[in-house]
């Protein structure tokens, strides 16, 4: 019986001490951050249909829901993400409100997807979403609140890896792919394979353009990769992404952020869901992306009520692991020392004296 | 500029991995080819090795424990890390096949009966049947894969061919081709862009030395 009690479902963790008090500083200093900039919170339900989240993640990635059925007999899912359940509730209860509209949501999300990486199947979200506007400035706010939440935080060195979904597709519109060789030559970009990116597109195009390709999986840098970028590339819709990453990166400039946010045009990953610009945060010590966003002008379609959306989420897991060790000396790590009251002799004596230390704010530990 | 952690496979590939990093400028100690030190600095300071099993190298990088890494692609389709690959190292050609005793491959796969696959890839093993829809059992083994069809514990196996001795000696022959394999460029994403500089000048040093276009 102790064998299988103290046995813990895989991709699950218990989290006490200071682990737990990095994870609630991190999550009021960036809810702190958020309201300031005006967004609201809104506290989402645990589960919720399990159809509303495959209309708002798409089918394949709602396959990695945890699902049970209600007492209706209906499907439900933990929830895997929190803006098909926050699109939803603006698409329909939010209807009449003025925009834009400002939430922001932290809490707990679950996925059944292979934890690896430092990914748990249950992992902490942090994020925001500005909606009904699709105004450039917005997606602008919602970087510069992200570069905000992370100086606050004192995350030390990290990089906003800026891309523009039109880049991409403008070019994958010119080569005229079918839906099977646009998720390859997604793939082979995400991966940055040069060579193999080539040979897939022997067939598709000539070599001064297959050069220009290849280019592709390794354009990241400053400001210089959009001018680099303009000589390769022709198309409208390219053209005009690269347009608005300028006119983003301008202005970071001008509030002297460009030293934090970097160009990258490979970043496809994002390519089905996001619309327009998309930012993944990388910081020293995690090996992964801590956090992404972009703009999703196509979602809250789908749930009645088309406008356009920007938004981030911060996998706060990650950012306690990266900040934990910076974060071990800090009062808020140990607290101070508590005064020890002995409960031996007069109980409302005890408790008295236990009141006015509380009220001097000393921490107090009845013994 | 940032110091950089390669993690380099040991055992088939190791040799080649650092006879290229010599080329591409980087000065490899000597004996970290038969020493057996697990860790060690490159004379320039630009970066530091790590030898490791090859299918840990994707775990390493996919962590951020190390920035890059050189493992076979065979090793990459079976982890599936999400890691960046950006160049193909162009040595350790092999190919990853599907092989049988002749008997076996004549007769194919028995389309009532599950068909027993022993191997070392167990993902890229399952994908490639199921894509056929052909049931299968998997079983997987750590090493000395191509004994299974002669004691009779699989009827095929997925394993990897450089020169093809190994299979002709043990009876077997190739069904069918899975992928080719070469030795690749992995890189951490974290690390394409936090240290992008010392990054860039890796793949393009690299890529010139193992001479591709």
């Amino acid at each position: 019986m102790s064998s299988s009690l103290s046995k813990i479902p895989p991709g699950v963790q218990y989290i006490f001490d200071s682990e737990a008090r990095v994870r609630r500083w991190i999550e009021r200093e960036v809810m702190g951050v958020l309201a300031a900039w005006s967004y609201s919170e809104i506290i989402l339900p645990i589960f919720d249909y399990a159809d509303l989240f495959a209309l708002g993640m798409g089918k394949e990635q709602a396959e990695m829901t945890y699902r049970f059925t209600g007492r209706d007999g209906k499907l439900l899912a933990l929830r895997p993400e929190m803006t098909s359940l926050v699109a939803r509730t603006v698409a329909t209860r939010f209807r009449e409100k003025p925009r834009p509209i400002r939430l922001s949501y932290s809490g707990e999300v679950f996925r059944w997807d292979e934890p690896r990486g430092g990914r748990q199947y249950e992992f902490h979200q942090i994020g925001l979403e500005h909606i009904g506007s699709e105004r450039l400035e917005a997606d602008t706010e919602v970087l510069i609140v992200a570069i905000e939440a992370l100086r606050k935080l004192g995350v030390e060195g990290f990089t906003i890896a800026l891309s523009h979904v039109g880049f991409f597709n403008g070019i994958a519109e010119r080569l005229q792919l079918d839906d099977g060789s646009r998720a390859v030559l997604k793939e082979m970009i995400d991966r940055r394979e040069a060579d193999r990116l080539d040979e897939f597109l022997e067939s598709f195009t000539d070599r001064e353009q297959r050069a220009a390709f290849g280019r592709l999986t390794s354009l990241a840098g400053k400001c210089e990769i959009i001018d680099e970028a303009r000589q390769l590339v022709s198309n409208e819709t390219s053209m005009a992404a690269l347009d608005e990453l300028a006119r983003v990166y301008r202005l970071a400039e001008a509030l002297g952020l460009e030293q934090c946010i970097d160009i990258d045009l490979g970043d496809v990953a994002g390519l089905d869901y996001y619309t327009g610009l998309t930012f993944k945060i990388y910081a020293p010590g995690v090996g992964a992306a801590l956090g992404r966003g972009g703009r999703y002008d196509h979602l809250l379609e789908k749930f009645g009520n088309a406008e356009p959306a920007v938004g981030f989420s911060l996998c706060l897991d990650w950012l306690a692991e990266q900040i934990a060790p910076s974060f071990k000396s800090s009062s808020f790590a140990q607290p101070d020392d508590a005064v020890r009251l002995s409960s031996s002799g007069d109980l409302a004596d005890v408790f008295t004296e236990a009141k006015r230390l509380r009220s001097e704010g000393r921490r107090v530990e009845i013994i | 500029m940032d110091q950089i952690t390669i993690a380099v496979a040991k055992g088939r590939l190791q040799e080649a991995a650092l006879e290229l990093f010599q080329r591409a400028g980087f000065r490899v100690p000597s004996e970290a080819n038969h020493s057996r030190r697990l860790l060690v600095e490159d004379e320039s300071g630009r970066c530091s090795f790590i030898f490791v099993k090859p299918a840990d190298v994707p775990v390493y990088v996919e962590y951020g424990v190390a920035d890059a890494g050189v493992c076979g692609r065979d090793v990459l389709m079976e982890s599936e890390a999400e890691v960046h690959e950006p160049l193909d190292l162009r040595f350790g050609r092999c190919r990853l096949v599907v092989a049988a005793t002749p008997e076996s491959a004549a007769r194919g796969y028995n389309p009532l009966a599950v068909a027993r696959i022993a191997t070392k890839y167990p993902r890229v093993t399952s994908n490639y049947f199921q894509r056929r829809g052909v049931p299968i059992e998997l079983i997987v083994l750590s090493g000395s894969v191509e004994l299974a069809p002669a004691l009779g514990l699989a009827d095929h196996i997925v394993d990897l061919v450089e020169t093809g001795r190994t299979l002709r000696d043990n009876g077997l022959v190739v069904v069918d081709t899975l992928a080719e394999s070469t030795a690749r460029l992995i890189v951490n994403r974290a690390s394409y862009h936090l240290k992008r500089a010392a990054v860039a000048g890796l793949i393009s040093a690299l890529r010139d030395a193992a001479g591709n276009g």
